[in-house]
């Protein structure tokens, strides 16, 4: 069953597209790794998909609905873990957990046991009544990273999610989203880190200039690149030569 | 050196464009309505005060209390930056060519907020003593000498101590101002010109301290960064001011207000708002500030129509910049992808925004009850002009 579905989808941040004509989907229960260099549209792709920028042409559903045709199906069906944490810094941890649990509309009961599973997970018990202004940048990304899964959606969009966080908490994190998959939920990663990648996603979508220059398993970008017994990181360096001949043929 | 004084004047160039830049919003405002209002009323009340005032007020000792305490706020305005403490290091010996540019500017600015103020007291002392003209002007001379004074004492008492217990500085300085200035009141010529070659030992013997001393780039820097950010938190009441971030305390003897947003999704933002409005300083200092002014004239004003001008305007001000203050987001938060209405966080901030108006008609009111036979007047207008004002105003976004 189809979660995700981006069709023709250009956009950007002025009227000069930084995306064109980007179409992949995400199934239930897939991880999908959105992998690209610096500037090749991830983020902006991201942005798209939470709906914090509109695209020029095509369309983008969740759950099968656009944003524009049911704002709130389209927003209770996501959560959004961000490249760098967005905190209030006036808020408490505990605060953060109870007001996402209140805009998700979840009961107290359910926040209660969601909440104190994930605190032990990510081990911040201790910090519950603490302000962001005390948290590592590590933490931050914690609390980000509990709001989310606290939500349990039916997709979870997760930008950069491995920097920063110590190798305890990196474990926690691919622990949560396995679970979470095999309940069902679709997940859309983009990041850096290759190698964790590659052995976690189910499948990859390469983004280069805005298009997607290759999509499927990791035996999908292998024939593509026309290299057998690559890795991800032998591909992503394949892509960046591509970029910089065609710059020098420019 | 050529390079070191081109550089200030490329400094304040851009200083000055800054601080233009900011000034616009404070002068076109609405604020400044409000302001030549409170002036009005002020002005109004004082002269009606004249009028009645008794000659035993003691209008000398009042006047060189302020006029002291204006003479000893000379922090010198440096316009260093902080890359200043490493690139700068090099050019050390020819700084002094800097810092003449700097006090000479620090003295011109603040001269004038030592005089204008003395000016408004004129009429006072003309009432209530028996100065003649030309010795009220003699003491004019004798600010601006004493500034001059003050500026190189307090520039050269934080070159030599790199900072340290500046307070003592400022308590001599404050002191030594505040009688010359007294003794040239009472006419005293002696005791005042004594206290004025007191004060000119104190910066000459302090300058002598700093002569071979390094320029301590570290805490003149950060008194020029406090400076700005002074100055940033002032325009802040006028229009936002981008790279302003509010610091947050928790304030927990107000942690019973949190029960107006009891666990459910329609009160989402209410949660968040009440908690940002009370939690960061910016915010709730603001209305604090306003709030407590009001209850002061409420409290002191006895002509009722004054008094219930002056709530209303406070009114109009508190709530007029809550509602901004609320509702600009320079950034992105995670409360813009929140599955609710668009609307319920402006539902959030006029519920916020009534609370806190409501507890601001409450104090005035009562601050009043004794001295305004309208008092209960006095706190409906607080209400009324504040639900007024969240209605007929626009929300930032439509601005």
């Amino acid at each position: 069953m189809t979660v995700l579905q981006l069709t023709n989808v250009t956009g950007g941040y002025t009227r000069k597209p930084v995306i064109q004509n980007l179409s992949f989907d995400i199934q239930k229960g897939e991880l999908v790794g959105l992998i690209g260099l610096n500037g090749a549209g991830k983020s902006t792709t991201i942005k798209h998909i939470i709906g914090t920028l509109l695209a020029q042409s095509g369309d983008i559903r969740l759950n099968g609905v656009t944003l524009q045709e049911d704002m709130n199906k389209y927003r209770s069906s996501f959560s959004y873990i961000p490249e760098t944490p967005v905190l209030y810094e006036e808020l408490t941890l505990r605060e953060h957990l109870e007001l996402t649990a209140m805009a998700y509309g979840l009961d107290e009961q359910t926040l209660a046991t969601r909440q104190q599973a994930l605190l032990k997970e990510f081990r911040m018990e201790k910090r519950l009544n603490w302000f962001p202004s005390h948290f590592s940048k590590g933490m931050r990304q914690k609390v980000m990273i509990m709001s989310a899964f606290l939500v349990n959606p039916s997709l979870y969009i997760i930008d950069e999610p491995f920097v920063g966080l110590d190798p305890l908490g990196i474990q926690s994190l691919l622990d949560q989203m396995h679970a979470r998959k095999k309940e069902g939920a679709a997940i859309l990663m983009s990041t850096h880190i290759l190698s964790t990648a590659e052995k976690y996603c189910d499948r990859i979508i390469l983004l280069h200039e805005g298009r997607v220059r290759a999509q499927g398993t990791m035996k999908d970008l292998r024939a593509a690149f026309n290299m057998p017994n690559a890795t991800l990181d032998d591909l992503y360096i394949a892509m960046t030569k591509e970029q910089d001949a065609n710059e020098q043929s420019k | 050196m050529n390079s070191l004084n081109d550089l200030w004047a490329k400094r304040f160039a851009h200083y000055m464009s800054e601080v233009q830049k900011y000034m616009r919003f404070v002068f076109t405002g609405h604020i400044a309505i409000v302001l030549v209002f409170l002036v009005g009323a002020g002005g109004y009340y004082y002269s009606e005060w004249l009028k009645t005032v008794d000659t035993s007020f003691p209008s000398e000792i009042l006047v060189a209390v302020l006029v002291g305490a204006l003479l000893m706020m000379s922090k010198p305005v440096t316009l260093l930056r902080e890359p200043d403490q490493v690139y700068l290091l090099p050019l050390e010996s020819h700084m002094p060519q800097f810092f003449k540019s700097a006090l000479r500017y620090t003295f011109f600015s603040k001269l004038f907020v030592s005089i204008v103020p003395y000016i408004v007291t004129i009429p006072m002392l003309k009432a209530t003593t028996t100065l003649s003209t030309k010795a009220i002007w003699v003491i004019v001379a004798v600010i601006i000498v004493l500034k001059w004074c003050n500026v190189q004492g307090e520039f050269v008492y934080r070159y030599a101590n790199r900072g340290a217990n500046v307070w003592l500085d400022y308590i001599v300085r404050f002191v030594v101002s505040a009688l010359a200035v007294y003794h040239f009141l009472l006419e005293d010529y002696v005791f005042g010109i004594l206290f004025m070659a007191v004060a000119f030992v104190y910066v000459t013997s302090l300058a002598g301290k700093v002569k071979g001393k390094p320029v301590p780039y570290e805490h003149f820097v950060k008194v020029e960064q406090n400076r700005m950010m002074s100055f940033y938190r002032f325009a802040n009441y006028f229009t936002d001011v981008p790279h302003l971030r509010g610091s947050v305390r928790r304030r927990a003897y107000l942690n019973f207000m949190y029960s107006l947003a009891p666990f459910k999704q329609s009160n989402t933002h209410l949660f968040l708002v009440l908690r940002t409005f009370i939690r960061t300083d910016d915010h709730f200092y603001l209305w604090l500030r306003l709030t407590a002014i009001s209850a002061l004239a409420a409290a002191f004003v006895d002509l009722w129509w004054a008094a219930a001008i002056i709530a209303g305007v406070l009114s109009f001000a508190t709530a007029y910049q809550m509602k901004i203050a609320l509702l600009t987001s320079h950034s992105f938060t995670m409360d813009q992808l929140f599955p609710v209405p668009a609307s319920m966080r402006e539902q959030a901030v006029r519920t916020v925004m009534y609370v806190f108006m409501a507890i601001q008609a409450v104090v005035v009111l009562l601050c009043a009850v004794f001295v305004n036979p309208y008092f209960y007047l006095l706190g409906v207008i607080v209400f009324v002009v504040a639900f007024i004002t969240e209605r007929m105003t626009k929300t930032p976004e439509q601005m």
